[in-house]
């Protein structure tokens, strides 16, 4: 009966993978028309599944919720979903809305009230998220009923058996043996084929190193045969945002741009960071939609000088706010990027971090973090006199916050308008509204999000001064 | 006076145990249905519940039955441990929906052993101490081969191998362990009725998709497949098997007959629900009927789809596995005959 289904199962098999570590749940803050949202949206853990969709805006409002896959269109999308108010609060409406293939969607929340009515829509990826791990006690139940079954069918076909009852019987243990074994087998091949083809998981690359000269470059390689970079867009200006985070100490941090050299290539001048192991987490986005994270490991040698570094004089500030586009290969680089950052010094255990060449970011938010609630990470970003510090954008965005658990297990990156990719989200939305709003610079910023899972997080939030590009680091616990 | 006699208790129990055989498919087609028209599997859904209702009926006749008679009742037997196989299939299936979805395919293991259990218990509600109406039994054939059932593919080597590697099985036994006249005939008139009164029915209720993609858009349930024509191969084999006869030869003539009478009936008739003529409530076709997660462009809707074509060496192969159904089914019978048992 379900079997119809696997024709458009293997239809939508693309290839896929998600833009976070460990971190699957998007978060949204922006605007519907002239209604502000905060979205929360809880993807499903396998397909087909709800996903969770909360909507914090004024009360009085009627919303609702269209998933529309990015590979179908609004066309074959199915009806609308009401999202009405949660009993107690009239602020959050939630619904919950099926999504039956992997894949790419965009989701359309439409709110319509008394201040009129507008749409926003959400990138969001299904995907299986889970490996499935049987709890003992499922394990130990089933064994005990397949031993029950084993044994009646031996039984029932001795009582079949018009003659040679106990020939009658050794057969049929034979034959349910066989379809026993066969079913495991099968059982095995199944997990391993949803292992390597359905399950979300970030897309190894391969780095190195390459010396020339007096500079160090970074060169990236898809890991697997298949994936190719030919269909990337840029993500405020650039085609991979990569991060560089020093393993043993979690102490470094860099925020560096490469440039696509070829179609499986992308090679960047390193900064002078210091020697050692580096854990890699890329960002991406394809002409589609989807986003992809990419992850790997280098081994960084000593620095040999400080490379030149591109101006920043606000041409490039300029390229950042442009909508998404496809680019063309570039020529070997020659330096730094201009967006290029990196950070050296220990995370601050409390709420207030200093800042490369003076200055304070403090991290506002109240109370302590619990994971699977929803907070936000507010941040204050205070001059070398303690004053509101002067915040210019820094790649159209007025902060990026990343943020990593101890154990590489979460890795996400954020902005003020949430986790989502803007190319992606610009890519589905209509061209009206395809222009990334001004980010409002305030010396205090927010970040929407909920920690997946407790555990000890270093966060890092980056800001651009007229100083330079400054990151704040604290080491954040969460129950 | 004396109090009215008392019903004989087996028999409403038996009527019971067949009425919950029936349930099974019954209750399956309408679930294709649903996961067609509304897409969504929820576990305390119509259907759903329907099939479990189903099985918990024939679980408890068949404990009446087992009760009364532990010794007689193997097909009672047979029924219960169907039960149980899918008390067990529902835990495994739970669990293996909560991770794997139906990413790692849809005939999984715990699938399997569903399709396992619901065929126990329609053999067994049919085997008991003497045979009853197959009819459930040819239903739940048709239900779980109801990929290739689609008029579609009707005219593909693939849609007879399948038919003739499963129903002269049972309609051989059916016509040898006898019972009546024309046994394998009311077998698949009983089939034929159990689908088409869900062809004619289904499409009465409302329902619409949940999620996406929706190619083709419903407001009522989809009607599902129009029933094949079992009726005339069992009714050729109701003649040639009349003789209880037995061995390689009567299967090979049993297979032959299942094999030309099922193909010169279905494949016009196939071409028949292509055609405009068959656009109309009773046979639901004229290719207007499609689940809608389904991507067709408009000529697929009214042509044949291209498969593995019924040429020479398929045909060869469809009668092969005619002839070897049909010597299960004289094996089956020989044991179902009452009076051998």
């Amino acid at each position: 009966m379900n079997t119809l289904r696997v024709i458009l199962i293997v239809l939508l098999l693309a290839r896929h993978a998600t833009a976070h570590v460990g971190s699957p749940n998007v978060f949204f803050d922006g605007k519907a028309g002239p209604h502000a949202v905060r979205i929360v949206i809880r993807p499903p853990l396998a397909l087909p599944g709800l996903a969770q969709v909360d909507v914090r805006t004024d009360g009085g409002v009627s919303v609702s919720v269209r998933p529309v896959s990015l590979v179908s269109g609004v066309d074959a999308a199915p009806p609308a979903v009401n999202a009405p108010p949660v009993a107690g609060d009239a602020q959050l409406f939630s619904a919950s809305v099926w999504l039956l293939h992997r894949g790419n969607y965009a989701m359309h929340i439409t709110l319509d009230g008394p201040g009129g009515s507008g749409e926003v829509r959400v990138p969001v990826q299904a995907a299986a998220l889970t490996k499935p791990e049987m709890p003992p006690s499922l394990g130990l139940l089933l064994g005990a009923l397949g031993v029950i079954l084993f044994a009646g069918a031996v039984a029932i076909a001795g009582l079949a058996a018009t003659a040679r009852r106990v020939r009658v019987m050794g057969i049929a243990a034979v034959l349910l043996a066989t379809a026993v074994g066969s079913g495991a087998m099968r059982w095995r091949k199944m997990d391993a084929d949803f292992r390597n083809n359905a399950l979300s998981k970030p897309l190894p690359i391969e780095a190195r190193v390459r010396t020339e000269g007096e500079r160090h470059f970074l060169t990236l390689e898809p890991a697997g045969a298949t994936s190719s970079w030919h269909t990337l867009v840029t993500d405020h200006g650039k085609l991979i945002h990569l991060f560089l985070i020093e393993e043993s100490s979690g102490r470094v941090f860099a925020h560096l741009h490469p440039v696509r050299r070829e179609r499986r290539l992308f090679e960047g001048v390193l900064p002078p960071l210091p020697p050692g192991g580096y854990a890699l987490y890329g960002e991406v986005t394809h002409e589609n939609g989807a986003s992809d994270t990419l992850t790997g490991r280098v081994t960084l040698p000593a620095p040999i000088g400080t490379p030149t570094q591109a101006d920043w004089n606000m041409k490039n500030e300029a390229w950042c706010q442009s909508p998404p586009a496809l680019l063309g290969n570039s020529a070997a680089p020659g330096a730094l990027d201009a967006d290029d950052s990196w950070h050296v010094g220990t995370a601050s255990p409390t709420r207030s971090a200093a800042l490369m060449g003076g200055g304070r970011v403090v991290l506002l938010t109240p109370g302590e973090f619990v994971a699977n609630r929803e907070t936000s990470l507010r941040f204050a970003v205070l001059s070398p006199i303690g004053e509101a510090a002067t915040l210019q954008t820094y790649m159209g965005m007025a902060g990026h916050c990343v943020l990593r658990r101890s154990d590489g297990s979460v890795f996400t990156h954020l902005h003020p308008n949430g986790s989502i990719s803007m190319a992606a989200q610009q890519l589905i939305s209509p061209r009206e509204n395809s222009k990334p709003a001004p980010a409002t610079l305030s010396h205090e910023i927010t970040f929407p999000y909920a920690f997946p899972q407790p555990g000890e997080y270093r966060v890092w939030v980056q800001v651009r001064t007229p100083r330079g590009v400054l990151t704040g680091a604290f080491d954040v616990r969460v129950k | 006076m004396n109090p009215p006699a008392l019903p004989d208790r087996p028999a409403i129990i038996g009527m019971l145990l067949s009425a919950a055989a029936a349930a099974v498919p019954v209750s399956l087609l309408w679930d294709f249905s649903w996961e067609a028209t509304v897409g969504v599997d929820r576990v305390w859904g119509a259907p759903h519940v329907a099939t479990y209702l189903a099985v918990a009926l024939a679980a408890l006749a068949a404990i009446a039955l087992v009760l009364r008679n532990p010794g007689r009742e193997i097909g009672a037997w047979i029924v219960l441990w169907g039960a149980l196989a899918f008390v067990t299939a529902f835990a495994f299936d739970r669990w293996w929906q909560a991770g794997y979805g139906l990413a790692a395919g849809i005939w999984h293991p715990p699938q399997l052993v569903k399709a396992v259990a619901f065929f126990a218990i329609v053999c067994g509600a049919w085997w008991r101490p003497s045979p009853r109406s197959a009819g459930p039994v040819l239903a739940m054939i048709a239900t779980v081969t109801l990929a290739s059932n689609f008029a579609n593919l009707q005219h593909g080597a693939a849609f007879f191998q399948i038919a003739c590697a499963t129903y002269p099985m049972v309609l051989v036994a059916v016509a040898v362990a006898g019972g009546g006249r024309f046994p394998a005939a009311r077998a698949a008139l009983v089939c034929m009725a159990l689908q088409a009164a869900l062809v004619w029915l289904l499409p009465l209720v409302k329902g619409s998709p949940e999620g996406g993609p929706v190619y083709h858009p419903r407001t009522t349930l989809l009607p599902p497949p129009f029933p094949l024509l079992l009726v005339a191969p069992a009714l050729a084999l109701d003649c040639m098997m009349r003789a209880r006869r037995h061995g390689w030869m009567a299967a090979g003539e049993g297979g032959l007959a299942f094999f030309v009478v099922f193909a010169a009936a279905q494949w016009p008739f196939a071409s028949f629900l292509l055609s405009p003529a068959a656009d109309h409530w009773f046979f639901t076709g004229g290719g207007r009927h499609w689940p809608f997660f389904m991507p067709l462009t408009a000529e697929m809707h009214t042509s044949f789809w291209p498969g593995t074509p019924f040429d020479l060496k398929n045909s060869a192969l469809a009668l092969a596995l005619a002839c070897a159904s049909a010597r299960l089914g004289l094996w089956l019978g020989a044991w179902l005959r009452p009076s051998e048992k």
